[in-house]
């Protein structure tokens, strides 16, 4: 490797880690597009209430000036320090019919628009039914400002006040479908569901099986694998396991470089036309096709591999787009989708490692199998070619 | 040194997916040391102990009539800049101590008219508004009757506009009145005099920046309307060769969307701020290009709009670009004819009949086209866009 070479990387590597940090930056400055509200959740018990009160460090701020040195950062110590005012301003700022609150404790959350101060607040009291809950927070500061309360009594649909603080008392309900109730009743003081542990795992299996051109990829490298080059020619080899290693060698090294595109292309550190992804996908079949009939790689096939892997997992990428990764669990959705993708792959491995290995004493295996194998593929690469450069569509796959 | 690669590139994208799980997830904060930092405020463009000096001044004396004004003009500012709907919160709060629209102060009830237009609360804007030009004396603010004249846009009530944009010429300002009507003749069809109007006001040299590229977008946007791609977008780039402009690299954002140029789209977009209709814009010209980063903008707006939807009325604000991400992202055509015609009810640009047009077609509800056909009937408006689609 030329020094350039191992520079540039280096300076690639960097990026990579800058655009990490970046990310790392951006998920702790408060860029709110929302107007200003604090949630509630009332849990209602027989003679207790509990309460839960999250409210923008933000909004506070801008009542009770949080920041003390004024440098627009607000450090554990401002918080902690000004936590006495921030209970004080908030208490003054609510009450519930017939219960006196009192503070049993306080936590910080962060939300998407930014961190939250988390008042945990209750009472001995029963809570009427409708509650009357005169809510005043941020009235001078901001109009605009809500409480969006939850009121959860046991074994009742939870119900959703909206609370105006430059109207005293709010005791207008608002009704919720069933359907609604239903996902928030599941979800905890974060307020969003998880989506189904499953989901992304499947849609990663779906995708490697029902992407016949990953498939045509893999089998076209696998075809040949059953053999050994020895010194009287091509021979099939004696043991399942003498099939296995290469096997092994190729698909990590196609597992690992489609892991690291798919990974750069789902974060936006590298992204690549599909105009240009979808032919080179033919490509890379078509030339390991090639290579099958006529050897016409440079360097052993393990490291073509790795760099068409690289090509493979861009065109996964292409479909994580209309799948709707969730923002919260991106990671973990992006994970299930590799690891259905991987899960997919072996499927396939193992199906065809095992028939060919049965087939490999054949006379015929070399000139059928590798060869009119390799020849079929090179011809749906073709097409596949054509049709993706050209935009037009000619197989009905 | 293949492996040194891989391994370093696998750190990085770990790295990469730890930092992602952080991003929009409502999660405890446990703070390890004093100094940390828990929250960025929003940068203060006046310097923070300057802004909050002001605050306080007005908290004091909170029927300065300058200051309140200063303060709510400077947080309108920057709501518009960030896109952040709070800083208009905190513009109508300093403007608090005038509750009753009779007895506000001219510049403070224009100020409120422009925030409540801001929100959309467009009748309590025009209300506002009215209460504002019947007082004596009230008729010459030519700004009030432009800003009149655009909300009745906005609603689509283009008669009642030209009256307010002929008041306009009245109240003094010619351009702005010309102008005025201009845009409002290019919305009923009347595109060769609007044309020419515009032609004949870009044609003076003195023509401050900011209005020449006010007349340019409106200009783009009637030869879009139009059904003519090359002039509205010869239009749409001399308008951002002018400087940075928000609003027009929006419409032009959505006009390439519109010629399935998403790439430039995206590119065009790509460095502005990220308000919600930028963040839109970005999530539909990234799925129209399948490019990958399509998933992270399409996801930070559906939570944007998740976490918006908390409250029940948050439509209102928000109805035409949550109809145009379940159209043009979710494809939910069902979900956008119903969004969409929320924001009709609303709002009646173009763009708002544009949408409900899209999404009835979509849904093929033979009801859905023949309302929003009656709609484009009622309003008069000329656009072959929408034309093509009912």
């Amino acid at each position: 490797m030329r020094c350039s070479d191992v520079r540039g990387f280096l300076v690639a590597a960097c990026r990579c880690v800058l655009v990490a940090f970046g990310l790392l930056a951006c998920a702790s400055t408060a860029s709110a597009h929302k107007s200003s509200d604090s949630y509630l959740q009332l849990d209602a018990g027989d003679a207790e209430l509990a309460v839960r009160w999250d409210i923008a460090l933000r909004d506070l701020d801008i009542a009770i000036d949080l920041d003390t040195d004024a440098d627009g950062k607000l450090t554990w110590s401002e918080v902690k320090a000004a936590w006495p005012r921030i209970e004080a301003y908030a208490m003054a700022h609510i009450g519930i019919d017939g219960c006196q609150l009192r503070s049993t404790g306080r936590g910080l959350e962060r939300r998407n628009d930014g961190a939250y101060a988390v008042l945990h607040l209750s009472s001995a009291c029963t809570l009427a039914a409708p509650p009357h809950i005169a809510y005043s927070l941020f009235g001078d500061v901001d109009p605009t400002h809500r409480g969006i309360a939850k009121i959860q009594r046991p074994g009742a649909v939870i119900e959703l006040q909206v609370l105006d603080p430059s109207h005293a008392v709010n005791g207008a309900r608002v009704g919720m479908s069933a359907a609604n109730v239903a996902t928030s009743s599941g979800d905890g003081a974060a307020g969003r569901a998880t989506p189904s542990k499953g989901e992304f795992l499947g849609e990663g299996i779906r995708h490697i099986l029902g992407g016949y051109d990953h498939v045509l990829f893999l089998l076209c490298l696998l075809l040949p694998a059953v053999m050994q080059r020895t010194a009287a020619g091509w021979r099939p080899v004696g043991r399942l396991w003498q099939a296995i290693l290469p096997v092994v060698g190729i698909v990590s090294a196609f597992t690992v470089a489609h892991s690291i595109t798919l990974g750069l292309a789902a974060l936006e550190i590298v992204s690549l036309p599909s105009w240009f992804i979808e032919p080179a996908i033919a490509v890379t079949i078509a030339l390991a096709a090639i290579d099958n009939i006529w050897p016409v790689f440079p360097v052993r096939r393990v490291v073509v591999t790795f760099f068409f892997g690289l090509i493979h997992g861009f065109g996964f990428a292409s479909v994580l787009s209309e799948l709707n990764l969730p923002a919260s669990d991106f990671a973990w959705a992006l994970l299930q989708f590799n690891l259905g993708l991987e899960m997919g792959q072996l499927l396939i491995v193992a199906m065809a490692v095992s028939v060919l290995f049965l087939l490999r004493s054949w006379p015929s295996y070399r000139p059928i199998v590798v060869r009119g194998g390799s020849l079929c593929a090179l011809a749906i690469a073709a097409v596949w070619f054509t049709e993706r450069a050209a935009n037009v569509s000619i197989l009905p796959f | 040194m293949r492996t040194i690669r891989a391994l370093t590139r696998a750190l990085a994208f770990g790295l990469s997916l730890w930092s992602l799980t952080h991003l929009g997830h409502a999660e405890p904060i446990t703070p390890a040391r004093d100094d940390e930092v828990i929250e960025t405020l929003p940068a203060a463009s006046a310097g923070r102990d300057e802004e909050r000096r002001l605050r306080k001044r007005l908290n004091e004396r909170p029927d300065d009539v300058a200051l309140a004004v200063r303060v709510a003009s400077h947080d309108l500012e920057r709501a518009r800049e960030a896109g952040d709907p709070r800083f208009a919160g905190l513009a109508l709060a300093a403007l608090r101590h005038w509750p009753d629209a009779p007895a506000a102060p001219a510049e403070v009830l224009l100020l409120r008219a422009t925030l409540q237009q801001y929100l959309h609360e467009f009748d309590s804007s025009v209300t506002s508004l009215h209460v504002l030009l019947a007082r004596p004396g009230g008729e010459r603010m030519a700004q009030a009757w432009l800003t009149l004249a655009t909300v009745l846009r906005v609603q689509g009530r283009y008669a009642a506009s030209d009256v307010a944009c002929r008041r306009v010429e009245t109240a003094g300002a010619r351009v702005h009145s010309t102008a005025c009507l201009a845009e409002n003749n290019a919305l009923r069809g009347n595109v060769d005099d609007a044309r020419r109007s515009f032609a004949a006001l870009l044609a003076d040299p003195r023509m401050p920046a900011a209005t020449r590229g006010w007349l340019m977008t409106s200009l783009a946007e009637l030869e879009q309307r139009d059904g003519r791609a090359s002039p509205a977008d010869a239009a749409f780039r001399s308008v951002l060769r002018l400087g940075p402009d928000g609003y027009a690299s929006i419409a032009y954002a959505d006009f390439l969307i519109q010629q399935r140029r998403p790439v430039e789209a995206l590119k065009l977009l790509r460095d502005e701020p990220r308000t919600d209709a930028v963040l839109l814009r970005l999530a539909i010209a990234g799925a129209q290009a399948a490019s990958a980063g399509a998933i992270r903008d399409a996801a930070e707006m559906r939570e944007r709009i998740a976490l918006a939807n908390e409250r029940p009325e948050a439509q209102k604000f928000h109805g035409r670009e949550q109809a145009m991400f379940a159209l043009f992202v979710e494809h939910a055509p069902g979900r956008a004819l119903e969004l969409a015609r929320g924001d009709v009810a609303q709002q009646r640009e173009p763009l708002d009949l544009l949408v409900l047009a899209e999404a009835a077609r979509a849904s093929g509800d033979a009801a859905a086209i023949e309302e929003a056909r009656r709609l484009r009937q009622s309003l008069g408006l000329h656009d072959r866009r929408i034309d093509a689609l009912l």
